[in-house]
């Protein structure tokens, strides 16, 4: 099979961007790609264009975003499509563009993940990402995906014992790593005292889904982020010599029951386990060769559960990782360096490729003062679609 | 002529499952496929047999709950309870919890009830309560 690298990488600020046109938003974490990858002029090299994006259609009634994208930022006649796949389409757009090379049809793919999502209210956002819940048995209870979480939490807290202020260090690890991420949503730290043991604490840190609170679930974020691929093999690598090429070396993914509640047991997620082993087994890698990740941590009890589930910790261990800080910035497995979708947001369609951004970040030792990881040579991303019904696992190497 | 009369008729809300009719497994909600024998439900009955439609309520036991304050539009709550419950037959649902204080693992009873107003139509589903 080809190989691919990562030439280019570019983001926007997660945020509040409700002023701007949503490809706007998406051309400029482009644009942004092009000039990181050294070919705003030779752009024309592009073969592919390929567009993550969930609730384009619905919220901000717009179509054919991919063609949009295109000619906004002048790159036409490159192939464009749009990849929908709920919060893992931007992962999985980026597995979709590197099978088009591994399979010939293209050298070089630009990736672009984006959403605007503040456009629309909070109650009408949480509703737009409830419909990827099933119809008849979930949607039309008025159940949406922090439900999920608070019952998923509460599994998870009641069978492993763990407690609300370990479950909060997530959040001010988070924190931690997001303040020092000028893309980040949330640019402020936090504390245990702050958000769990002061006066204070039950009306900063309200509660949503009990027993998740505020401080334990990522915030509603637009914003877009690009990765651009290019074959090694391509006579077209000669354009990219500005960067190290960053190898996109292992990729899987895989799905489980659209019902939580046909999974036998609800706390185990399936589909990260498999696409994590697909993604190892392209790599040819283990778990215990990964420098660092990025775990989907929509709700934070999911940075524990997932880091169990690609095989960093025994189930229902990543409890003592958090405590110990091996997680953490200078511990021996740091853990959502970007602040994860916690502190640095969650534009969904942009969020698996703002991961995938993070990985190259790290890898090419380009990372702010103070989140840069010592030496990585692997880093490991889950992008978590659904409430973990279809997962995107990926890995990225120094060569 | 034929005057429709089925806005006048009462709401009578019931949740069902449906058997497979050549393996009897039970599945909710109604499967395309039958995960057991991979028979073929056709929701018209022109082509294969219907499936026998099973109504699923009574005795269950929560598995997992949430209190949940995120809801969606069209709910105008501060707060409405969740629910993921399994009855004696096996399957298990997702639903409407009633009890301010539950316990998880704690016995309950499932009724059909009104679980959400769409403009034109009333959605019937699992309600989750204290026995007795
Ligand atoms: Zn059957």
């Amino acid at each position: 099979m080809r190989k691919a690298a990562i030439v280019g990488i570019g983001h926007t600020v997660f945020g509040n961007l409700s002023d701007y046109d949503l490809v706007d938003v998406m051309s400029f974490a482009s644009t942004n790609a092009l000039d990181d990858a050294g070919i705003r002029e030779n752009r024309k090299i592009i073969d592919q264009v390929l567009v993550a994006n969930m609730g384009g259609g619905i919220i901000n009634h717009q179509t054919g975003i991919a063609s949009s994208l295109v000619s906004r930022i002048d790159l036409e006649p490159a192939m464009a499509e749009l990849v929908e796949n709920g919060p893992a389409s931007g992962a999985s757009a980026v597995k979709l563009g590197y099978s088009l090379i591994a399979s010939g049809m293209a050298d070089v793919v630009m990736v672009t993940g984006g959403e605007l999502m503040r456009a629309v209210t909070g109650w009408v956002a949480t509703d737009f990402v409830a419909t990827l819940l099933h119809p008849e048995a979930e949607y039309n209870y008025g159940i949406t995906l922090p439900g999920f979480g608070g019952i998923f939490t509460r599994m998870y807290m009641e069978r492993y014992g763990l407690t609300e202020e370990e479950l909060s260090l997530v959040a001010v690890k988070d924190h931690e790593n997001g303040s020092k991420n000028p893309w980040a949503h949330v640019e402020t730290i936090c504390t245990i005292e702050g958000i769990c043991n002061s006066p204070d604490a039950k009306v900063v840190n309200n509660m949503v889904a009990d027993p998740l609170r505020m401080y334990h679930m990522c915030p509603v974020s637009d914003g877009a982020a690009t990765v651009i691929l290019c074959a090694l093999d391509s006579p077209k690598m000669k354009y990219f010599k500005e960067k190290e090429p960053i190898l996109l070396n292992g990729i899987g993914s895989a799905t489980d029951t659209h019902c939580l509640h046909h999974r036998k047991d609800p706390l185990e997620l399936t589909a990260v386990r498999l696409s994590a082993e697909r993604a190892y087994k392209m790599a040819g890698l283990k778990p215990e060769d990964i420098s660092f990740a990025e775990l989907h941590d929509a709700f934070i009890i999911l940075e524990l559960a997932i880091s169990e589930e690609v095989g960093f910790f025994k189930r229902g261990k990543a409890r003592e990782a958090i405590v110990k800080g091996i997680t953490r910035i200078n511990g021996s497995l740091p853990i959502n360096t970007s602040g994860g979708l916690k502190a640095k947001g969650h534009p969904l369609g942009a969020t698996g490729v703002s991961q995938i951004y993070e990985l190259v970040k790290q890898l090419r030792g380009e990372a702010e003062k103070g989140r840069q990881v010592k030496n990585p040579k692997h880093g490991l991303s889950v992008n978590f679609g659904g409430f973990g019904n279809n997962v995107v696992t990926t890995i990225c190497s120094k060569e | 002529m034929d005057i429709d009369f089925s806005q006048y008729e009462p709401f009578k809300p019931v949740v069902y499952a449906v058997k497979c009719p050549k393996c009897g497994t039970l599945d909710y909600p109604a499967p395309m496929i039958c995960k057991n024998c991979g028979e073929r439900r056709d929701p018209s009955g022109a082509i294969f047999s219907a499936w026998e439609k099973v109504p699923l309520d009574g005795k269950c036991k929560l598995l997992g709950w949430t209190k949940l304050y995120a809801l969606p539009e069209g709910i105008e709550k501060k707060y409405l309870l969740f629910g993921v419950v399994e009855f004696e037959n096996g399957l298990r649902a997702i639903g409407r919890l009633l009890v301010e204080e539950p316990k998880t693992g704690m016995e309950l009873v499932s009724t059909a009830g009104l679980v959400r107003e769409i403009p034109g139509e009333d959605v019937a589903g699992f309600i989750f309560d204290i026995a007795g």
